[in-house]
């Protein structure tokens, strides 16, 4: 191959590559993340994780809201209150898509997500440009699919963080408690003691409380 | 959200950029800063990895682009990048500490406009984030086979990745048995707290009646 085809090729499988990372915000009310798609068909994936930090009464919090809009506009997606999900879509067409978490309750809650749109090229492609090979097809496909683990073992990395933030959380909930309940325990049964002996030390006629 | 014609906002993604080249097709994800606040993001990282990043403010004004200030910082506090009045920049490190990295944006002051701004962020880290040119040159290989050694890399990140998770997994597993024997223990111990408690009301309330020569 000579070096203009190489480089044709090297700069077309260049762009079969989403390059990002699993970024986390934290959502106080509506929180938008941008994302481009340039083919039309592209398949958009990605999960989200909410990472409370500080679950008071647990499971009654109803989780966030996450919604997928087309460049048109129109809603293509849409998860409500959930603590964290996978979603998978395609594209219908190409341009600008937001990602949107609400956040219905007023504590800020910290979403790590992670988005990605990988394209593979069809038949269409190979037979307009002559520089791409059949091979680049297998090679996208095979990308992609490595791209799918990458992106299970980031949710996987995610709900282990917010598994490890409830884990502290327990640990320090199990002893500060129980110390409390301890202290709580001596002092209400001193207290007790003292009413007592203030009933019998105050009355002059002590055979009769 | 962005509202803007196609064409100019293509040529004004391939000539602010220095990054990209020939490719006009990498991925990044594009915040929308208010006039006023500050948007965050942040991401988990362990100890020597390699951050990539790249930002542009992107405007359909082409007299005045709108600028932006950034700050990058590690989860001790430190400072490790810092930029104000700017309309791109990139940012590298290798991380020295396990932590929270936080990368912060906000709309300059004194811009013209009270739109809202838009920045594009290519943030890449660990395996994403590595040279492939500089490889490419230095093992002389190109075209299929360069593409296969990327995905090469990719299979050791994942497997790397595995066994990060299979740690964190087995020291979560230890916290929580550890945690599980110790409400165990603690309910003993409050039942002998209690009990003790108690006996010890009686001892001295019987020692005090006495004392007062009512028993």
């Amino acid at each position: 191959m000579e070096m203009k085809q190489i480089y044709v090729l090297a700069a077309l499988l260049l762009s079969f590559v989403a390059r990002i990372s699993s970024l986390s915000i934290t959502v106080n009310d509506v929180e938008c993340v941008y994302e481009y798609v340039f083919y039309e068909g592209d398949a958009i994936s990605g999960n989200f994780v909410v990472v409370d930090h500080d679950i008071f009464w647990g499971s009654d919090h109803p989780g966030i809201d996450f919604t997928v809009s087309s460049p048109g506009g129109n809603v293509v997606h849409n998860i409500k209150g959930t603590s964290g999900d996978k979603f998978e879509l395609k594209a219908p067409r190409s341009g600008m898509y937001k990602f949107c978490f609400h956040n219905p309750f007023s504590t800020p809650e910290t979403v790590s997500f992670y988005i990605h749109v990988g394209h593979i090229p069809n038949e269409h492609d190979v037979a307009k440009d002559e520089h791409l090979d059949p091979i680049n097809v297998k090679i996208a496909e095979l990308r992609e699919a490595l791209e799918s683990v990458t992106a299970e073992q980031k949710y996987l990395r995610a709900r282990d963080n917010r598994h490890r933030h409830t884990n502290e959380s327990t640990r320090k909930r199990v002893i500060g408690y129980t110390v409390g309940e301890y202290i709580l325990l001596a002092a209400v049964s001193s207290l007790q003691v003292l009413y007592i002996r203030r009933l019998f030390s105050k009355s002059v006629s002590y055979n009769r409380v | 959200m962005i509202t803007m014609k196609l064409p100019p906002f293509f040529a004004i993604l391939l000539c602010t950029s220095p990054f990209w080249g020939n490719a006009p097709v990498t991925e990044a994800i594009w915040l929308n800063l208010p006039p006023s606040g500050t948007k965050c993001v942040s991401e988990e990282l362990h100890n020597n990895v390699v951050v990539l990043a790249d930002y542009v403010v992107v405007s359909d004004d082409h007299s005045s682009a709108p600028t932006i200030s950034v700050k990058v910082s590690s989860p001790y506090g430190n400072n490790l990048h810092h930029k104000e009045n700017a309309t791109h920049g990139q940012f590298a490190f290798t991380t020295q500490e396990a932590g929270n990295y936080l990368a912060c944006f906000w709309a300059d002051a004194h811009n013209p406009s009270k739109a809202d701004v838009s920045v594009n962020l290519d943030w890449k880290t660990g395996i994403a984030a590595k040279d492939w040119e500089t490889v490419a040159r230095k093992e002389k290989i190109e075209g299929v086979e360069l593409e296969l050694k990327k995905l090469e890399g990719a299979v050791e990140a994942i497997h790397e990745n595995l066994l990060y998770l299979k740690s964190r997994e087995s020291e979560m597993r230890i916290v929580s048995e550890k945690t599980n024997s110790r409400v165990a223990w603690f309910s003993i111990m409050s039942l002998g707290v209690c009990i003790s408690v108690s006996v010890l009301q009686l001892w001295h309330l019987k020692r005090f009646f006495q004392k007062k020569k009512l028993i």
